[in-house]
């Protein structure tokens, strides 16, 4: 499976995109992705959820593995503008009170 | 009403096709979306974990049943790995920082039967979900 696809913003903020379904099929994917960018020296990234329309808890799991890993980094991850399955998973798994949602991938960091 | 089935080896194209099955199931009959998510999700989770530790990451015979009814939508799963070494009475979710370990109180969440029994053609899920209306 290829990478999800990335973009910097202005202020520096990697952006990824995971598209589809976010299962143990794809999370590897973005887990590695995810390492391979904060082993890039970047540490402020946005999980931009808006085409994943489905998670599940494999990649609920790359999720916060990445999470801990960008904070060791002195950054951080955010996620922006999660579709209504993901907003549910979340919940349900009560890490919406761990992974801070964002409207747009834009303005995650701006705060 | 309708009864649908996959039954495959297990490997990297069982989750797709298992959420194909479930597909075939809801362009058959009209399920309410919040049903099809819970049910979604769980069967995820459950095959999840059989493709990955029925067989401890060798294939495994599986076999798949949604059987979509007046009241609820029920899917098994048998498959003929080792027994699966879990308590589902002692089910919880793990801290925030857990990196894994979520899948079965997830699926336990959304639904409203999660049962295994395990016999002599194998292991034996059943999940349920009634209808939300």
């Amino acid at each position: 499976m290829g990478d999800f696809s990335t973009r910097t913003t202005g202020s520096g903020v990697v952006v990824v995109q995971p598209t589809g379904r976010l299962n143990m099929v794809a999370a590897p994917t973005l887990r590695k992705q995810l390492n391979d960018i904060v082993d890039g020296g970047a540490s402020r990234i946005v999980v931009d959820l808006s085409s994943t329309e489905f998670i599940d808890s494999s990649g609920l799991g790359a999720l916060i593995a990445a999470l801990k890993i960008a904070r060791n980094a002195g950054g951080d991850l955010r996620i922006a503008a999660p579709t209504k399955q993901v907003c549910t998973v979340l919940e349900l798994s009560n890490l919406d009170r761990v992974l801070r949602t964002y409207a747009s991938a834009d303005s995650a960091f701006d705060e | 009403m309708s009864e649908h089935t996959f039954e495959a080896q297990t490997g990297p194209e069982t989750l797709a096709e298992i959420q194909r099955t479930l597909d075939a199931a809801w362009s058959e009959d009209d399920v309410p979306d919040d049903t099809r998510m819970c049910i979604e999700l769980a069967v995820s989770e459950i095959g999840t974990n059989i493709i990955e530790y029925s067989g401890d990451g060798q294939p495994v015979r599986l076999r798949m049943v949604v059987a979509v009814r007046p009241e609820s939508v029920a899917v098994t799963f048998t498959d003929d790995g080792h027994p699966a070494p879990v308590d589902l009475a002692r089910i919880s979710m793990p801290g925030d920082t857990a990196e894994s370990g979520r899948g079965l109180a997830l699926a336990h969440r959304v639904l409203d039967e999660l049962s295994y029994s395990r016999d002599k053609n194998g292991n034996h899920w059943t999940l349920i979900r009634r209808r939300s209306e």
